[in-house]
């Protein structure tokens, strides 16, 4: 009878489990026409050429002159890069949707079909040949020392013995690794290296020819360096998946463009955008940069509200059926709930998020979107860690209550909606809150893949600015802020729930 | 109304309830009384199967208890339980624990309803504190509301598992008036209690349990003036 009962509820939580995750689609889709531009972070499911007539550019947007989110003009994605494959998907006659995404996740993108092709400043590596197909090159660029003026380094045989940064995976990466006697150190972004090299912990970075031009127009304090050119087959070259049939075509696109001095109009273009020299003020931070962005970065603030929401209630909804799982007396069930908290407590959640949203197109054929699947894997980690709070919670309720109920002839599913989860919620209310505002934090994890988030935007700025902490110091006054609201609506409920004592 | 034939209850390896077998009349109010550990709660939760049963028969006006396929929440309807801690629900008010299971469960209209609870509150002399939450409650008020949530469901047994255990001294008397007057008016009762007094007064039948048995079943004049068994008597004289 009881088992029945038991079932039946976990049945309907399951309902509402399955018709919330049916939601989400709309409810994201939502998100993402909210982000203009960015509506094209999603690729269509399995991109198909020519059936739609519409390609898939995948870029990432955080390397100026080539490409980068233009914030100041709403968003948009712009640069030398992009105007080449607009220019080439033209010619083609394809309708050109870009995808944003993290460097290190284009590859990958590539293999699982979730892009058609890659223009990213992406260099031709041997490495990245076994995985993709490359076109023909477009650009080479200069390798260029980039230093603090007050302890200049102009040559490479000066640097040997000193500490130099370069951009992971970067040809720059490559180059400095036949420099005598320095230390490298690899970051991930530019915006990071500027902050290395700004505070001293590396003597000097070697970056390309584009970057180290803003680097110094941003950065009063820091001179450049060009280096003689090397080799040509080291240039640019678009990625396409193995055995792609576009190769040739954008091959040809690309050799008349070289002859028409297309390309190198564009090149010129993007190359002659000035900066003006920004004044260093008090303790060389400069918050004038912000200027402009901040509406774009304040857009943060829904994304990561909407997903910290959406998670948050999953996670609820998710642990809640768990934790009942684990006190069902039902064998395969208490086993199933147990196993699943063990691994996903015992495994990083960026890993999780990266399995599902790296995983799930390749497995289920099923192109997830970015929110989605961050969504999905915070809510799946967040039940694992709620279902042990509420376990603790309903054991906490006195068990007269259940018996109570029960002689009153309360069926099981009332009897937990309506008097046990009240007072177990009650109780378990202060660690709730904890595991909001963890979420709201946590979820910064999402901009690696891509969602623009509150932090995912504060990078933009960083790459866009060449400015590495004024963005940085903003999101986290705006964090800080969040978190501050949502505490204080929490004491609230808190108060209110506890107006019966 | 009430039939029990040859119960038995086993915690683990200790057997509570060693084989019970009587029978309850329509309107018969029975007082449970016995040693601690006799088993009178045990045998009292068995009636509405908060216990299972390990052997033996209960049929309430026909219906199996102890069959597998009866619907218990059904049966439990019609049988209400008042509790020694009272067992209110915290998070509601005094109307909303008495009008829950009457709407929830039987579908009663809210209206309808809650004009029962008033007159149940008024009843048991609480009208006023129907929108009090339980924590604003002396513990005899709690025990009476208690009373009056599982008398709104119109039930036609009524068991009490020490009502009056938990109580201030001073408290004892209101909710032993209640119970009392509800005596009065044909309810089907069984108490568990250590009030003897109101035991002899209140009941038709004495119950004496000892040891998981029901050792003697008589009359209150007969049983505190005459004891059948040795144990009744030991009991009794530690008790009066």
């Amino acid at each position: 009878m009881r088992r029945t009962a038991l079932l039946r509820i976990i049945y309907l939580l399951l309902l509402v489990f399955v018709a919330s995750a049916a939601l989400l689609p709309s409810l994201l889709g939502d998100v993402r026409t909210g982000l203009g531009p960015y509506a094209s972070t999603v690729a269509p499911a399995a991109p198909s050429v020519g059936e739609k007539g519409t390609i898939v550019l995948g870029t990432s947007p955080d390397y100026p002159p080539y490409e980068n989110v233009d914030a100041k003009k709403g968003g948009e994605i712009v640069g030398m890069d992009i105007d080449i494959a607009k220019f080439i998907a033209a010619q083609l006659g394809f309708k050109l949707e870009i995808a944003a995404m993290d460097f290190n996740g284009l590859i990958a993108a590539l293999q699982t079909g979730r892009v058609d092709f890659v223009m990213s400043a992406m260099s031709v590596t041997e490495e990245r040949k076994n995985n993709v197909d490359f076109s023909s090159t477009y650009y080479v660029a200069r390798n260029t020392i980039v230093s603090r003026e007050s302890e200049p380094y102009e040559t490479s045989e000066s640097l040997g013995g000193k500490i130099v940064g370069t951009q992971l995976g970067s040809t720059q990466d490559l180059y400095a690794q036949t420099l005598e006697g320095a230390e490298l150190k690899k970051l991930n972004r530019i915006p990071d290296l500027i902050q290395e090299l700004k505070t001293g912990r590396v003597h000097a970075v070697i970056v390309e020819d584009a970057v180290a031009v803003e680097m110094t127009a941003a950065n009063p304090d820091l001179i450049m360096t060009f280096l003689p050119p090397g080799n040509s087959k080291d240039g640019y070259a678009i990625a396409f998946p193995k055995g792609s049939a576009l190769v040739e075509s954008f091959n040809g696109a690309l050799e008349e463009m070289k002859a028409s001095g297309q390309i190198d109009a564009i090149v010129d273009k993007w190359f002659a955008t000035g900066r003006e020299p920004q004044a260093d003020s008090f303790l060389n931070l400069n918050f004038g940069i912000l200027k402009g962005y901040i509406p774009y970065m304040l857009k943060g603030v829904y994304v990561t509200l909407l997903f910290t929401l959406v998670s948050a209630a999953f996670g609820f909804i998710w642990g809640t059926i768990l934790s009942l799982f684990k006190i069902s007396g039902i064998r395969p069930l208490e086993w199933f709930a147990t196993a699943y908290t063990s691994i996903l407590r015992g495994t990083p959640l960026l890993l999780q998020l990266f399995l599902i949203y790296y995983a799930t197109p390749q497995l289920f054929q099923y192109d997830i979107s970015p929110l989605m699947a961050a969504g999905l894997a915070f809510g799946l980690n967040s039940a694992a860690y709620l279902s042990e709070t509420i376990r603790g919670g309903i054991m906490a309720v006195d068990k007269g209550q259940r018996e109570a109920a029960m002689s009153l002839g309360i069926p099981y599913r009332t009897m937990m909606i309506s008097i046990i989860l009240p007072q177990a919620v009650r109780t378990i209310l202060p660690a709730l809150v904890n595991e909001c505002v963890a979420l709201l934090k946590e979820s910064s994890l999402v901009s690696v893949i891509g969602v623009q988030d509150i932090m995912r935007r504060a990078s933009v700025v960083q790459a866009t600015e060449f400015r590495a902490l004024e963005a940085l110091l903003f999101a986290g006054v705006i964090y800080y802020v969040l978190v501050l609201v949502l505490t204080s609506l929490a004491h609230l409920l808190e108060r209110r729930l506890r107006r019966s004592d | 109304m009430i039939n029990v034939t040859e119960l038995t209850k086993t915690f683990g390896k200790h057997q509570v309830l060693k084989g019970i077998t009587t029978s309850v009349r329509k309107g018969e109010v029975v007082a449970l009384i016995g040693p601690s550990g006799s088993g009178k709660s045990t045998f009292l939760r068995c009636l509405n199967l908060l216990e299972t049963p390990t052997s033996g028969i209960i049929t309430i006006n026909d219906t199996e208890l102890t069959n597998r396929h009866t619907n218990i929440g059904k049966v439990r309807q019609r049988i209400g339980m008042v509790f020694q801690h009272f067992h209110l629900f915290p998070h509601m008010t005094v109307m909303e624990n008495i009008t829950f299971a009457p709407r929830r469960v039987k579908g009663v209209p809210a209206g309808a309803a809650r004009d029962k609870a008033i007159a149940l509150l008024e009843r048991v002399g609480l009208a006023d504190k129907a929108d009090s939450y339980p924590s604003r409650l002396s513990g005899g008020q709690k025990q009476r509301v208690a009373i009056a949530r599982s008398l709104a469901m119109e039930p036609e047994i009524m068991l009490f598992d020490e009502p009056t255990s938990a109580l201030d001294p001073e408290m004892v008397k209101e909710v032993l008036a209640v119970i009392q007057g509800l005596a009065s008016t044909g309810m089907t009762m069984l108490i568990v209690t250590h009030e003897m007094k109101f035991a002899r007064e209140a009941a038709d039948t004495i119950y004496f349990l000892d040891d998981g048995r029901l050792v003697e079943k008589t009359p209150p004049a007969q049983f505190f003036e005459e004891p059948q068994s040795e144990r009744a008597k030991r009991f009794l004289e530690k008790v009066l």
